[in-house]
């Protein structure tokens, strides 16, 4: 995976780190922590449909719940004046195992994407946050 | 800098050649727990040392592409705890994967460079998989580490 990446053309070099301050864009962060409460929320529904999930999908609601806390931190830390964030609704009907999955996958690919722009002291937070979200998604489906 | 590369800076490197550290130690590590494994988990062992063989070479590639000489293996390394049997040799695994997945988040910490970011983060799932199922060997809760390379 690491063989061949110098031989990338030139002009993506240098593109690793995009759009400057831009100090009106939204906190790339926001996005990663609404859905860390929204997995959390789907897999805690999950588990309360069905007691027989809890072994495999509480951890992943206390992990969720915990990479929702550490972003939120960090979101702050560059935004003190930001309101606290509102809990997760409910989602609807009976998620499923199928369904956690999906939204895991979703998370750690979007956590991916966000990991590959952001400045070195944001960076490893998130990266470990997309590596968790990878590891359910391949042991959940 | 040293590196006729624009886009894989001196510090990128000196990340790299930590990871390779690590890949070394990791290899190592799993020749020491294979000894003491049987079974599925002796298969798997010598998949999961297989596994960081591919990554040694990809980062050995990478640097003498970039001209910089790759950092060689220790000739033994010092387990945190002897390993005695195959709980112990299990746990040495969970530590192996842990290093190499804290090694790779530092590449990601110390490169702007979207390619070489994304083969670290890529390198950083792969290993927490890994880590998780060692981890499960030896009844460590959570399984999946909440923040891996973090801890």
């Amino acid at each position: 995976m690491l063989a061949g990446l110098l031989f990338l053309p030139p002009a993506l070099a240098g593109c690793g780190l995009g759009g400057g301050s831009g100090s009106d864009e939204p906190d790339p962060l926001i996005a990663l922590a609404d859905a860390a409460r929204a997995d959390a929320a789907l897999a805690a529904a999950a588990v309360a449909a069905d007691r027989r999930l809890a072994d495999a999908l509480q951890p992943l609601v206390d992990a969720r719940t915990e990479h929702a806390a550490a972003l939120e931190a960090e979101i702050a830390r560059l935004d003190p004046d930001r309101p606290s964030p509102a809990p997760a609704p409910p989602p609807p009907g009976r998620p499923g195992r199928a369904e956690v999955q999906q939204a895991v996958l979703a998370s750690g690919r979007a956590a991916g994407e966000v990991a590959l722009t952001l400045p070195p002291e944001r960076v490893g937070l998130v990266a470990s946050v997309a590596a968790c979200c990878n590891a359910y998604a391949e042991v959940l489906a | 800098m040293t590196s006729s590369n624009p886009r894989i800076d001196e510090t990128s490197v000196a990340a790299l050649q930590n990871a390779l550290a690590a890949e070394h130690a990791a290899i190592w590590s799993y020749a020491l727990a294979v000894a003491f494994l049987s079974g599925a988990d002796a298969t798997r062992a010598r998949e999961d040392e297989e596994a960081h063989r591919e990554l040694r070479a990809q980062i050995e590639e990478t640097l003498a592409q970039l001209g910089e000489p790759a950092a060689s293996a220790q000739p033994a390394y010092a387990t945190p705890r002897p390993v005695t049997d195959a709980a112990s040799a299990a746990e040495l695994a969970v530590v192996a994967e842990s290093d190499t997945i804290a090694a790779w988040r530092s590449v990601l910490e110390r490169s702007r460079d979207r390619a070489l970011r994304q083969a670290a983060l890529d390198t950083m799932s792969a290993a927490t998989l890994r880590c998780a199922r060692w981890r499960a060997a030896i009844g460590r809760t959570p399984t999946i580490p909440v923040f891996p390379g973090l801890q």
